[in-house]
């Protein structure tokens, strides 16, 4: 932003050339300095645009290990997702298999249980399925 | 069947004896699953501790890669937002290391893979699902019991969604054994299986010409079994994080 307005002051000097030596000198020295002021400016912009980049590759990468991108976590993700579904099944219709047991009731705690850990079951499915989403929006 | 032997899969699933004992009449044999499983400890003991001797300002290979087990399973921790649960970071970090060189050591012919015992991987289900229980207790009290009780739901629904939130959380340490067990029994199966086809091919006389499909089988299945070896500690550890924080924050 500076540059830009020391680039507008020089315009008056460039106008009057050829004065005297001393103008002359003052002008170009002017010039340089601009010049130089102008390269250094340059560079702290590519310096702060490259440095913005290579954080950015970084977050990327980071976000592809941890989100769902990459192709190993998509794997885990459907197996997590296939287990936590089956162990609520078996778990419920262990437990209506015992309650039946324990109370001589065969087998309406079962079915009872059996139907309520498929239940658990999407619920289970339902909460990863919300907590990566959750993790997405974070 | 008795020529079959050596290329039974299940075989090396097979506990040993080494040692038998029977202290006040428990069965305490030392097997090849105990055996491994010393030696499992014993190489995570001597990668932190020869790993960080040096503590140099550039890490040598050895502390580099204590440090960025370290720091993996603390960017895991962090990310799982266990609030308030540091002091959990050393059992998560215990638990994932013991997984994972399990897991990789396994993968080396001739060793025994410990996780892929049903007992060994229940009972860090069971560890840590004990902790769970106990630390949401003693930390919250009976305000622990909230977390079968989700907010926002109509009195009406309760006696139905109660139930479900039982069962759902006594499924949790069922599918985070048989998870494991599971990944690593197939995937030693399956690589188990390939190598017994390569061998079965190469004894066909004409059909030999068919071994290396098999064998370029088990060579990509070894990169996949590795794979999957690491992803499953790290699921392993980042469900844990996720129960813990249900203990200490219960009431979602």
């Amino acid at each position: 932003m500076g540059n830009g307005g020391n680039g507008h002051d020089d315009g008056p000097q460039i106008h009057g050339e050829g004065r005297g030596s001393q103008r002359h000198e003052n002008e170009s020295r002017a010039r340089d300095e601009n010049v130089l002021r102008a390269r250094l400016e340059k560079l702290t912009d590519a310096l702060a645009a490259q440095h913005r980049e290579e954080r950015e590759t970084a977050l990327d990468s980071q976000e592809r290990e941890t989100s769902s991108g990459a192709p190993g976590n998509v794997l885990s993700l459907a197996f997590r997702v296939m287990s936590e579904f089956v162990a609520a099944v078996l778990v419920g219709t262990a437990l209506g298999w015992g309650i039946d047991r324990l109370a001589g009731t065969s087998p309406t705690f079962l079915i009872v249980f059996l139907l309520l850990g498929a239940a658990a079951g999407f619920w289970n499915v339902y909460r990863i399925g919300t907590e990566k989403l959750g993790a997405e929006r974070k | 069947m008795a020529e079959e032997n050596p290329m039974d899969p299940i075989h090396q699933f097979a506990i040993k004896p080494i040692v038998s004992l029977h202290p006040f009449g428990i069965d305490a044999t030392f097997t090849n699953a105990s055996l491994f499983m010393v030696v499992v400890v014993l190489g995570i003991a001597g990668l932190m501790i020869f790993g960080t001797r040096s503590r140099a300002l550039v890490p040598g290979r050895l502390q580099s890669a204590a440090e960025m087990a370290y720091e993996f399973v603390k960017s895991t921790f962090d990310m799982a937002g266990v609030h308030g649960g540091t002091r959990f970071f050393p059992f998560v970090f215990s638990l994932f290391l013991f997984v994972l060189f399990s897991n990789v050591i396994g993968l080396i012919p001739y060793t025994f893979t410990v996780t892929s015992q049903i007992a060994v991987t229940g009972a860090l289900a069971l560890l840590v699902i004990g902790i769970v229980v106990v630390y949401g207790f003693v930390h919250n009290g009976a305000g622990f019991l909230r977390l079968f009780v989700p907010s926002g739901v109509p009195v009406a629904l309760l006696p139905f969604i109660v139930p479900i939130e039982i069962i759902s959380f006594l499924s949790r340490p069922v599918s985070l054994s048989v998870r494991l067990f599971a990944n690593m029994l197939a995937g030693h199966i399956t690589l188990k299986v390939m190598g017994g086809f390569v061998v079965s091919l190469l004894g066909a006389g004409f059909f030999a010409i068919l071994a290396p499909l098999p064998f370029v089988m088990a060579i990509v299945l070894t990169a996949f079994e590795l794979l999957v070896a690491v992803l499953q500690a790290y699921v392993f550890a980042i469900l844990t994080c996720v129960y813990l924080n249900d203990a200490i924050h219960p009431g979602h």
